[in-house]
């Protein structure tokens, strides 16, 4: 049921790409296959094998049991919230944010989790951003503290 | 006598104080990359590439990163399949049969430092085939024009589709999506912007580290909170560490055997290290006829798997060096690392770019013998990391693959396109897609694309000439027997034992 559900997501993204795909022309053409004819072909592959992933009999998909499900949806939004944040506030706070909810997830404690987040904040700020050279955002907190 | 000047030319570039302890360091982190399990070889690179990026590492020094790190997977896969019976990556997972037995039975180390070696057989008998084919194949390849180039990346794609067992349509569809997604951003040809959507940061396309992350990252985390169980068990590596020579003996033909299988199923385009391990396992087994005890902890088990996949993983780097084209998941990101460095990976590399290709060929002889040393007598060191908390490593795997994202261009967008893409990832996992072709269709998207419109140019528009050399149709004929073949083999394989059993 699940890969239906998927094939029609897929007819649907296939049937979009031919359409936004059909009035992709070049203004002056110097060779005789231009920009559509790829992303053409392309989709409408994708668009066959949806079919297929619709008419066929499919074995059903194993989701995990629900309160997994929730846990990973709840996970994927943590680390959603994560990226959105990055550069906002900064990554040490940021990653003490994201770390404190995945470790629970995974069976840490509370205090594990706080510490644990707080250390890799601070531990991979200083590695990254001080010892390899790799800039991190600093947020807009922590800029007047380093100078 | 030119190859040995070049390989000479290569060590002096791999020898540098600096690319050893490059190679020191990513032999070290691949090792223990290797031995997570849930993290592998295509993690790993994936998850470095954008940080030797950023730390702006010379292109030659980057691919040595990356190599010591695939080679360091390789071998620390078998550290967790011998202690805790879990496959630390796909190759291990032949290991496990005979390694978790051993273990069982007191034998940890021996069993440990046999496969050490095994695994170090491997890797130098594949350097050597490298050295001795590669620019061979290079030569001949530099024939190639763009309609030959379209042949053989079909051919890749399809070597892929034909390997996958029964999901072929799932296949395509993952190869399909990839495509899809190398389609976004501007034509080079012509200028025009494709599926952007007027969003600015969507004008050169969806980078390469983003989906990288987001696939094998994002949604690896995400797969790991759905198999997890809290802690798991090591046995405790007691007695002696080192095997004695009656097991050496018993087990030297099986590695050198499996060392030449492994690197020639490895060059196969689409067929990785975990198909290598599986061949050369059956293959031992039969050999040994009635004298064995496989299954209950034989040292042939452990060797056999561990020389084949060190040995398919690196001759799985001989398409990617000489065509261009990669085989495997982790050679894909491998060739994304060149592009990220303006270097277009095919024929010619070794001629334009000697350093980079004889560099990394030396860097994994030195690589195999950093690992073979630290693997015997630090293994105690190495098992340490295996009580590393998912608590902790979860959240630090989820920070480390966001700086390398950011690394790129340092935008939120970028970071919120790789989660997003990480969510679609889990649900294809779970869904039993396959990653591989989904990043072969992403990375070979927009070579496919040129190759077949400049072949089309120099026809005029004639689909002829995409089947008018002689290596093309070989190409072609050779795509569709990938394709076909293992599936007819199966149905008459199917329809012997069913005649059997009548």
């Amino acid at each position: 049921m699940s890969e239906r559900v998927f094939g029609v997501f897929l007819l649907l993204l296939a049937a979009g790409g031919i359409y936004f795909g059909w009035d992709l022309r070049a203004p002056i053409s110097y060779e005789p296959v231009g920009p559509r004819a790829f992303p053409l072909l392309v989709f409408s592959l994708l668009g066959i094998c949806a079919i297929g992933l619709i008419a066929t009999r499919r074995p059903p998909t194993e989701w995990a049991p629900s309160p997994v499900l929730m846990r990973i949806g709840a996970m994927f939004l943590v680390v959603l919230a994560y990226a959105l944040l990055f550069d906002k506030l900064g990554f040490v706070i940021s990653t003490a944010l994201m770390s404190i909810p995945l470790a629970r997830f995974f069976g840490g404690t509370w205090k594990q989790a706080a510490i644990g987040g707080t250390g890799l904040g601070i531990a991979l700020f200083v590695m990254f951003d001080r010892v390899l050279d790799v800039a991190l955002p600093t947020g807009f907190w922590l800029k007047p503290l380093l100078g | 006598m030119e190859i040995i000047s070049h390989l000479l030319d290569g060590f002096a570039v791999a020898g540098t104080p600096t690319n050893l302890l490059i190679c020191l360091i990513g032999a070290f982190l691949g090792t223990i990359i290797g031995m997570l399990p849930g993290l592998g070889p295509i993690n790993g690179v994936a998850i470095l590439l954008p940080i030797a990026y950023a730390m702006k590492l010379p292109p030659e020094s980057a691919l040595i990163l990356l190599a010591a790190v695939y080679s360091g997977c390789e071998f620390g896969g078998r550290i967790s399949a011998i202690l805790i019976n879990v496959p630390g990556d796909a190759g291990a997972v032949m290991t496990t049969l005979d390694g978790y037995p051993m273990a069982k039975k007191g034998l940890a180390g021996p069993a440990l430092s046999i496969s050490a070696v095994a695994s170090f057989t491997g890797a130098i008998i594949a350097t050597v085939g490298i050295v001795a084919f590669a620019p061979l194949l290079a030569n001949w390849a530099l024939a190639f024009g763009p309609a030959e180039y379209f042949a053989l990346m079909v051919l890749a794609l399809s070597c892929l589709g034909g390997l996958v067992g029964d999901s072929l349509l799932k296949a395509a569809i993952g190869m399909l999506i990839g495509l899809v997604i190398a389609c976004v951003g501007i034509d080079a040809n012509s200028g025009v912007y494709r599926y952007t959507f007027d969003l600015l940061h969507l004008s050169d396309g969806i980078p390469f580290i983003v989906v990288v992350i987001g696939l094998f990252a994002v949604s690896e985390l995400m797969l790991m909170l759905q198999g997890h169980h809290g802690g798991v068990q090591a046995v405790e590596v007691t007695g002696r560490t080192m095997f004695n020579s009656a097991e050496f003996l018993r087990a030297k033909w099986t590695m050198l055997r499996s060392a030449v299988v492994g690197f020639f199923v490895g060059v196969l385009p689409g067929a990785g290290a975990s198909i290598a391990s599986a061949m050369t396992y059956s293959m031992e087994r039969r050999l040994a006829g009635k004298d064995h005890c496989f299954g209950e902890g034989d040292v042939r088990g452990v060797a056999a798997p561990e020389a084949a996949n060190n040995a398919s993983a690196y001759g799985s780097l001989i398409p990617m060096l000489t065509l261009g084209v990669p085989g495997s998941g982790t050679t894909a990101v491998m060739i994304g690392a060149l592009t990220l460095y303006n270097i277009t990976p095919g024929p010619t590399l070794f001629q334009d770019q000697p350093v980079i290709v004889w560099g990394l060929i030396a860097s994994l002889a030195i690589c195999s013998v950093m690992l073979v040393l630290m693997n015997i007598p630090m293994i105690k060191l190495f098992v340490k990391f295996l009580q590393i908390p998912n608590w902790i490593l979860v959240p630090g795997v989820a920070a480390v693959s966001m700086v390398g994202v950011y690394a790129v261009h340092g935008t939120t967008f970028d970071l919120i396109v790789g989660t997003l893409l990480g969510g679609f990832g889990y649900l294809l996992r779970v869904m039993n897609f396959p990653m591989a072709p989904f990043i072969l269709g992403f990375v070979l998207g927009d070579m496919m694309e040129q190759n077949l419109r400049r072949a089309l140019s120099i026809s005029n528009g004639e689909l002829g000439i995409l089947f008018s050399s002689p290596i093309s149709i070989g190409l072609w004929i050779a795509a569709i027997a990938m394709l076909v073949g293992p599936r007819v083999f199966k149905a008459i394989d199917a329809h012997r034992r069913q005649h059997a059993m009548a």
